[in-house]
């Protein structure tokens, strides 16, 4: 697969303060990557310097090949931000903001006008073509701001927490956009601390944490990188049953504790293990009344990993 | 059809001049006030300042007013440029398919429009109350209002993007401002200022850009009989060096991070 962005040992100072410690990373053309961390981990300060918005401290970051310290203006024709806080002023229209936008981005008068309605309709923004910007609502304010990547279509689209600020329905239309824009044949990058929505729509996900690589990969690698971190719990039928004979089956797959007759199993692809499981237990006539697999969610992953919660700084 | 490097400078410019008549209220206050200057300023002092040294006060102080109004419009640009950098707002034009170079010219030609748009009500005043220019003095009035409007655009620009606070913006925008507006001859004549001030400082006011821009407009409306063609030069000197040093100075503070 051609590598769309390539950061290679990237580090940002802010004076004394590493924002960004030596990171490294492929994203390839044509994924949804995702850059997941808590406030102040990074993840903007990459963005930036992807955007060439920052300059690096040292190393690099290359845009199909381009770098952002020697091609500025090359990677800046490949790529297109929506930023964490819509960036305009209190006294510009969505409609004007957005056609100058899609003018500066390279289309005609005629095509501006209609990709913008297009983009502008698809995000329920119509109505609010012509307040002030500061009589937009936040979530609005936000759509707008995504509204001038989508009318982009750049080859590398990156989109700063999409959906912050944002109601539940409206994440949903951005979530599909976003796809949509994808599908399109731009590469999407999306920094989040929203683990529902980093499971959601990204394919691969790196952690950031205090400027650092912590991990990478997709949801599911993600996930079973995490020692013990899928749940078995089940429940045995029948009124006599033999605790020490269950926990002498049900060792030999994981860690095991008991909650009256319900035993939860730790083991890692749960799945799997479920189905062995349940053999297992039949074969030494064992009958499960009740099994479920619980995977650990991202912000369990994010925990073991970082020793962090996302949500907490 | 594909939008050219040119295009886009121009796409840039006509946002700056397009905010610029949104301010209604500040445009408003300031041709309230450049008015003034002319109908209430001069015409109260054409009676009482001395006749052998100011012969009409009105005549003599319209076409500094269109020197004044003319820089007040293009150094207003620095408003926008100050909020966009202590907004971050900045951060979304420096992620444009625009090189740094052409960001910075359409700046500059944003100010430049603002200013000679906005002055051309008071090239007609001028007009009306000295005499108009002949095609002789027109070009040397468009080619002064250019030098002038680059210049000072730049300069705010440059002023503005000094630091993210903004008390240090207003500051040094303010100083700007008063240094160039006080230290001109919009108001009085050489003579005069030799009169008030110590040697050299009317010889220093006599060649600040406003100054300069100030007795050229003189002549274009025939308040002067002569035109000292060393004021052009020095004019296009002082524009040359403003804009090159200006430019550089809010290129290095966009790309420094």
């Amino acid at each position: 697969m051609r590598k769309a962005v390539e950061i290679i040992n990237l580090v940002k100072k802010f004076g004394n303060f590493v924002a960004v410690d030596n990171l490294s990373l492929d994203i390839y053309e044509g994924e949804i990557f995702g850059l997941l961390g808590p406030n102040g981990s990074g993840k903007t300060t990459t963005l930036l310097t992807i955007a060439t918005v920052y300059k690096p401290t040292s190393g690099d970051v290359r845009v199909f090949g381009y770098s952002v310290v020697r091609d500025g203006d090359m990677v800046r024709k490949l790529v297109g931000m929506a930023f964490q806080e819509p960036k305009a002023l209190g006294i510009d229209k969505p409609y004007d903001l957005l056609m100058w936008h899609a003018r500066m981005v390279g289309y005609s008068a005629g095509d501006a006008k209609k990709v913008v309605r297009e983009v502008m309709d698809s995000l329920g923004l119509w109505e609010h073509r012509d307040k002030y910007f500061y009589q937009l609502s936040g979530g609005t304010r936000k759509k707008v701001e995504i509204a001038k990547v989508l009318i982009q279509r750049p080859r590398v689209a990156i989109f700063d927490e999409p959906t912050a600020q944002v109601d539940v329905i409206s994440k949903h239309v951005l979530w599909d956009a976003i796809k949509e824009l994808r599908k399109e044949g731009s590469t999407i990058i999306i920094s989040t601390n929203d683990m529902f929505e980093a499971e959601r729509v990204c394919e691969r996900i790196a952690i950031i944490y205090r400027g650092r690589l912590r991990a990478v990969g997709t949801v599911q690698e993600l996930k079973d990188s995490m020692p013990y971190g899928d749940v078995i719990e089940l429940s045995v039928a029948g009124k006599d049953i033999d605790v020490s004979k269950v926990l002498e089956i049900l060792n030999s797959f994981g860690r095991v504790s008991v909650n009256g007759s319900t035993f939860m199993v730790y083991v890692n692809r749960g799945e799997e293990k479920a189905i062995e499981i349940v053999d297992a237990l039949r074969r030494r006539g064992i009958t499960i009344s009740r099994i479920m697999v619980k995977e650990p969610t991202l912000d369990d992953v994010f925990f073991y990993i970082t020793g962090a919660k996302l949500k907490e700084e | 059809m594909e939008i050219t490097n040119i295009d886009k400078v121009f796409l840039i410019a006509k946002r700056d001049l397009d905010r610029f008549w949104q301010s209604k209220q500040w445009l408003a206050g300031q041709i309230a006030m450049n008015l003034a200057d002319i109908f209430i300023f001069a015409l109260i002092f054409r009676g009482i300042v001395r006749r052998d040294l100011i012969p009409d006060y009105l005549k003599f102080m319209t076409p500094g007013a269109v020197a004044l109004a003319t820089f007040v419009a293009a150094f207003s640009i620095g408003r926008e440029v100050g909020m966009e950098i202590r907004r971050n707002t900045v951060e979304y034009l420096l992620t444009l398919p625009v090189s740094r170079q052409n960001l910075v010219l359409g700046r500059v030609l944003g100010g430049m429009l603002r200013g000679l748009i906005y002055q051309l009500v008071f090239l007609v005043l001028a007009s009306i109350i000295d005499s108009p220019p002949t095609l002789v003095q027109l070009p040397v009035l468009v080619a002064t209002s250019v030098l002038l409007t680059m210049s000072m655009s730049s300069l705010a620009i440059a002023v503005s993007s000094i630091s993210r606070d903004f008390n240090i913006q207003a500051t040094f925008r303010a100083l700007t401002y008063y240094l160039l507006f006080f230290f001109s001859n919009v108001f009085y004549t050489k003579q005069v200022l030799a009169l008030r001030f110590p040697h050299p400082l009317p010889e220093i006011i006599s060649i600040t850009p406003i100054s300069i821009a100030a007795d050229i407009y003189r002549w274009c409306f025939n308040y002067y009989q002569q035109l000292d063609p060393q004021n052009l030069v020095l004019l296009a000197i002082w524009s040359l060096a403003l804009t090159l040093l200006a430019s550089a100075t809010y290129l290095r503070n966009l790309t420094k991070r």
